[in-house]
């Protein structure tokens, strides 16, 4: 996930310290130092991994923007000048634009706030920040929690024993709390020194960037995997509840869909599958049989992988595979190409719950067409249970357009009678029980008035079962309305013949 | 504090108060206009005019309120009726059945029209009896309500909270009587909340009270707006005065509020003209949705985003304007990366633009929106799409990736490997392609029974087409292949299972060459005998590891006991001829020897001394039981010498049978010669 290395260079991180043998290294220095270890354990373990540096004082800049190329970070590490005072909600005001504009407001981050446990004077120091934070409006809302999904981890290159970082502490801690995630504060072991400091960055590599190994199992087959980047903890909020929910590390296939009719559910996180080498890879039952004489497989290319068998299968099909990753909590696994070239196997992780994608219907009740009668199987897209407004024909006259529309077709059809009875007597029906429903007396009325006049003014060509059928019309509406009963066209002598 | 803002909110449950009171009887005084009748000929008399009650309008509005919500929100979002004149005409209750629009619409048409103003005896016509109904129908628990507080009890956890919303549409005098109806409210509250509380009845923690207070157009109103006023922890009122037909307006606006709702525009959609349809003209169609469709977007360039809000003539609330994008053919077929997906509903429900998307989308094919930036330029923000007859507005991620320039699958674990059975495994997923079932289940979900099935069609399954060989025949396999990975096999499925391995003992015994069709290198470099080892070992395998019911045991079983027999006549033949080998050395060679010989060349399926056909199979399958286990050669020879019948005297010599026939067969023999003449020459 992306990172923010966010550096104050405030003065007071010109503030030198003495080391074991006598020489001087400032705090700016030892976070430079500590920076750069962070960054040499990137590049050997999570080479994907996005980094960003933003320096901050009483203003914010970035100095380098996403990058994985680590070496152009520590190029600017060389050259950073130093400012005024540590302001942090002005810092943090300015990770929320970066990473909106970066990566919009899904996509998990991580915040690494390096500085000198000082936590700022008067205003725009942090106490003073979080004091005003229920009073602010919306013009100037507090940054955290912030607009993504954010860790923040605080890194104090500060003695443990420093005063104006055991003020700050709780503040640091309250940040951690608003922020919503696990952060953590990380404060040097004993001594303030490179070692120190190095070991820090060191452990905080390792605690971020924690990948995430699992299995990919479809029954007996079955690989281990890595998840890029790693799934976190999804929180969903419904009307009554609030549930977290964890990835477990077995990924069960339950079974396949077309990638047609999955649609394109909301996702929660997008994780490429990474097939890891590993003895496992092989078949579940290959202790006790294996026809393969390749034995020395020494070579992880040439093992054959369940998964590059998997992608390859779900590629050509263009298959989805529905897949548990944790109890009522589905995702699907599928081959997804990010140029021509390049095909991988990711997984989309669904909003927790069976139910989250409408059109499939609860996703514990899917089953293959053997094993179950023939008759208890339906069709993907599930249909609603209930019409929507809009594929009913709804009735809506709040603007005069949808009443005057309706009254037009009626006329429409009446001027054609009788070969449109049917039609006219339908509209007619739909019109009037609408009209009784809403109690628009007025209406009913006024288009038997209408009906009358349009009798007088018959053409002398026009089929003599018009006036009939009109003037029924117009009776029928000026009788007492009854929901219940419905107009029904005149029989006529004329009506047989045309029907 | 508080877990969540978002958690138990009031919209759970809506009540409406009409007021039916004879006043809403009388006319809005807005007529309806009906062009097409005035441009007759003369003669035609002039339609008397035709306008909405009070009572329609507010109708109408509060119809549409529902129609709005349940479209977007199909459960959970509960809305009940209340009509109020003499007494308090309740039309729906909490139960799901009621809460659609013909439940509403028919109880509308059984009320009728507000009764004629009050005559001597009748009691009095008010809104206060709605209100006061509305309380206690706040106050019944709906069913959500009871499962939910059922879990939340059994979780010790957070506490219940019962909030809710009145509507209530009215028309008051002045402020001051405005004001007597929200404390005639908010006592009748306090004192409803002070009653026993019991199972089907709780406590109502807070209501918000919208009123409407509505007049014809004709009519000034002394009534005041004031925006939303806490009147104590558990209510909390607002008063909007509006003339009766701008109701669905003041409604819409506030419906977005109540629901968390946002406004699209999509503009720019190319419709035929209805006058002139050679021609075609771009309309603009609005939609309701989740308001969270738009935050990704809201979130983004302060610019961009101020280029696309606006507030439409008329309106009170912003709307995001966002251009129809002309479809590509298969936007809707790949999985696009979605961020969230939310119901939506067009505003407008049956102008001709708004059909006209909807029928679009309703007959499956999706829209792309396009979001116009300051720069120049333009996103793909969202894509419209109907699923199974409801419409979505699924929300783009239009940020940076951070799955940008990704390893190849092929780069990994496996990658270089070219002879995956890619198509077999297609038709496993084909066979176990997943449908919705019409019924729910009861006990085991359906699809934890495809993980098993899975399982079972996978006990045995070599990942690469050189590491099986018998997967290669399908021909000669089939259906043993097919059954054997069913959960129940019936005694036909049995019996053609077992076709298949007498088949292929047929096809061993006549020598014949296993037709692999494109079998790795090794293989095909093979010996025959060692291919049918191979093959043998492979079935056993999967036979075994697929004893799910006791038919499947018998096919392997089947498989056993051919082999068995198989194995037993060939060990029996290797006896013979090492025991021939022995005596070899022993006797004079001239004689033996031609018998030797003759053993060695009547017995081509005589297999390969051992040594030499341990393959990798049987390495790792020593002493499991399989029919290749190792016997040493003490064992075959002792197992053997216990079968032979000693050969039983010549019956002549029998003391007790004087006469014996000799050469009782000759003629027989004869006979049969000629016979296997003619077999050999066939």
């Amino acid at each position: 996930m992306p990172t923010v290395i966010l550096l104050d260079v405030s003065l007071s991180m010109l503030r030198p310290l003495k080391l074991a043998d006598n020489s001087e290294i400032t705090r700016k220095q030892l976070a430079v130092h500590g920076i750069h270890m962070f960054l040499d354990h990137l590049s050997v373990h999570s080479k994907l991994e996005f980094i960003s540096l933003v320096t901050f004082s009483s203003i914010y800049e970035e100095k380098c923007s996403f990058t994985r190329d680590y070496n152009v970070i520590k190029s600017e590490l060389k050259s950073i000048d130093d400012y005024d005072k540590t302001c942090i909600e002005i810092a943090f005001n300015g990770i929320n634009q970066i990473v909106l504009n970066e990566w919009g407001n899904n996509t998990a981050c991580q915040v690494i706030l390096v500085t000198d446990g000082s936590s700022g004077i008067g205003p725009g120091s942090l106490k003073d920040s979080l004091s005003t934070i229920n009073q602010r409006g919306a013009a100037n809302p507090f940054p955290v929690p912030f607009a993504f999904p954010t860790k923040l981890h605080v890194v104090c290159i500060a003695p443990p024993n420093d005063i104006s970082l055991i003020k700050s502490k709780p503040l640091y801690q309250k940040l951690i709390d608003i922020s919503g995630y696990e952060g953590s504060i990380n404060i040097p072991d004993g001594q303030l020194n490179e070692q120190s400091v190095q070991t820090i960055f060191q452990k905080l590599a390792d605690e971020m960037y924690a990948s995430f190994k699992g299995s990919l199992k479809c029954g007996h087959l079955e690989s281990s995997i890595y998840l890029t980047p790693a799934p976190i903890p999804y929180t969903k909020v419904t009307d009554f509840e609030v549930n977290t929910s964890t990835v477990s590390n077995v990924i069960e296939v339950c079974g396949f869909i077309s990638v047609g009719d999955i649609g394109s559910p909301m996702a929660v996180s997008r994780h490429l599958i990474l097939p890891a080498g590993s003895p496992k890879d092989k078949l579940n039952n290959s202790g006790e049989m294996s026809v393969d004489y390749e034995s020395d497989n020494s070579d992880d290319d040439k093992a054959p992988s369940f998964c590059v068998l998997f992608h390859g299968a779900l590629k050509v099909e263009n298959m989805a595979a529905l897949v548990s990753v944790a109890d009522n909590w589905f995702g699907f696994i599928y081959s997804w190409a990010d140029s021509k070239k390049k095909s991988n196997l990711m997984l989309t992780l669904l909003v927790p719950g069976s139910d989250s994608v409408p059109w499939l219907g609860d996703l514990n009740n899917l089953h293959s067409l053997d094993g179950v009668p023939c008759d208890s199987v339906l069709n993907f897209p599930l249909k609603s249970s209930e019409k929507r407004s809009y594929s009913q024909n709804s009735v809506v006259w709040i603007r005069q357009a949808g009443l005057q529309s309706d009254i037009q077709k009626i006329l429409r059809h009446a001027k054609k009678l009788p070969e449109k009875t049917q039609q006219f007597y339908k509209e007619l029906n739909r019109l009037r029980k609408a009209a009784i429903q809403l109690g628009f007396m007025d209406l009913l009325t006024g288009l038997a008035f209408i009906f009358e006049q349009e009798c007088t003014q018959l053409p002398g060509s026009a089929h003599p079962d018009c006036a009939l059928q009109l003037t029924h019309a117009a009776d029928a509406l000026r009788k007492p309305p009854n929901i219940k009963h419905v107009i029904v066209p005149m029989q006529t002598n004329y009506t047989g013949s045309n029907q | 504090m508080f877990p969540n803002a978002n958690l138990y909110p009031a919209n759970h449950k809506t009540v409406f108060v009409l007021d039916h009171t004879p006043y809403f009887g009388i006319s809005s005084e807005q007529h309806i206009e009906f062009d097409f009748i005035k441009s007759r000929a003369p003669g035609f008399l002039q339609v008397p005019p035709i306008s909405k009650s009070l009572w329609t309008c507010s109708v109408e509005a509060s119809i549409e309120y529902c129609r709005i919500v349940w479209d977007l929100f199909p459960t959970g979002k509960l809305i009940r009726f209340i009509a109020s004149d003499a007494v308090a005409h309740i039309l729906n209750t909490w139960v799901t059945t009621q809460q659609n629009l013909n439940h509403i619409m028919n109880g509308m048409s059984l009320i009728g029209v507000p009764p004629p103003p009050r005559t001597v005896n009748t009691p009095e016509f008010t809104i206060i009896h709605g209100l006061r109904t509305a309380i206690d129908a706040l106050s019944e628990i709906t069913e959500l309500q009871v499962e939910k507080m059922a879990n939340s009890s059994a979780n010790g956890s957070t506490k219940f909270i019962n909030r809710c919303r009145v509507v209530c549409i009215t028309s008051a005098r002045d402020d001051d009587s405005m004001k007597r109806l929200e404390e005639i409210f908010h006592n009748v509250l306090q004192q409803h909340n002070k009653t026993a509380i019991n199972d089907t009845c709780i406590h109502i923690d807070h209501c918000h009270l919208v009123i409407i207070n509505t007049f014809p157009i004709s009519i000034e109103s002394h009534v005041n707006n004031h925006p939303p006023k806490v009147w104590s922890p558990i209510l909390t009122t607002e008063v909007h005065s509006v003339k009766c037909t701008l109701i669905s307006l003041k409604l819409s606006t506030l419906i977005l509020q109540h629901y968390n709702l946002a406004s699209t525009t999509v503009t720019g959609i190319p419709m035929k003209e209805e006058q002139n349809a050679s021609s075609s003209a771009n309309y603009d169609v609005e939609i309701y949705h989740a308001s969270v469709a738009h935050t990704a977007m809201l979130k983004g360039n302060a610019a961009d985003v101020a280029g696309i809000r606006t507030i439409k003539e008329g309106l009170e609330y912003e709307t995001v304007t966002l251009k129809w994008c002309t479809p590509r053919s298969c936007s809707a077929s790949e999985m696009q990366n979605c961020t969230s997906m939310h119901r939506i509903t067009p505003v407008d429900v049956n102008s001709r633009p708004s059909l006209c998307l909807i029928n679009f989308l309703l007959n499956g094919r999706s829209v792309m929106l396009e979001m116009a930036r300051k720069s120049g330029g333009k996103i793909t923000s969202h894509l419209l799409a109907a699923h199974g007859g409801e419409i979505f507005i699924h929300t783009l991620c239009t940020a940076r990736s951070v799955l940008e320039d990704p390893p190849s699958i092929s780069e990994g674990c496996g990658g270089r490997v070219t002879d995956y059975r890619i198509t077999d495994f297609g038709d496993l997923m084909k066979q176990n392609r997943l449908f919705p079932l019409k019924n729910q289940y009861q006990n085991e979900p359906p699809t934890s029974k495809m993980v098993e099935r899975l399982t079972r069609h996978t006990k045995y399954w070599p990942l690469t087409i050189s590491s099986t060989l018998i997967f290669n025949l399908k021909g000669f396999i089939d259906p043993l292949w097919t059954a054997i990975t069913k959960d129940k096999l019936n005694d036909e499925e049995v019996r053609q299972c077992k076709q298949v391995v007498y088949k292929l003992f047929s096809l061993e015994s006549k020598h014949e060459i296993l037709p692999i069709p494109n079998a790795g290198q090794r293989i095909k470099g093979q010996k025959r005998e060692d291919q049918y080892k191979i093959m043998w070992k492979e079935l056993e395998t999967l036979l075994k590891s697929n004893q799910h019911t006791e038919n499947h045991t018998s096919v392997y079983i089947c498989l056993k006991d051919c082999h068995k027999y198989r194995a037993e006549d060939k060990l029996s033949d290797k006896v013979e001829l090492d025991q021939a080998l022995r005596e070899l050395d022993q006797l004079e060679p001239d004689h033996q020897r031609a018998s030797v010989i003759r053993a060695t060349t009547d017995s081509p399926m005589s297999p390969p001394p051992l040594a030499s056909i341990v393959s990798p199979i049987s390495r790792s399958t020593r002493g499991s039981g399989s029919i290749y286990s190792q016997k040493s050669l003490f064992d075959i020879f002792a197992n053997q010498e216990s079968k032979v019948k000693p050969r039983s005297d010549f019956y002549g010599r029998d003391p007790d049978s004087l006469k014996v026939k000799l050469y009782p067969n000759m003629k027989l023999d004869n006979e049969r010669v000629v016979k296997g003449e003619a077999m050999v020459i066939e």
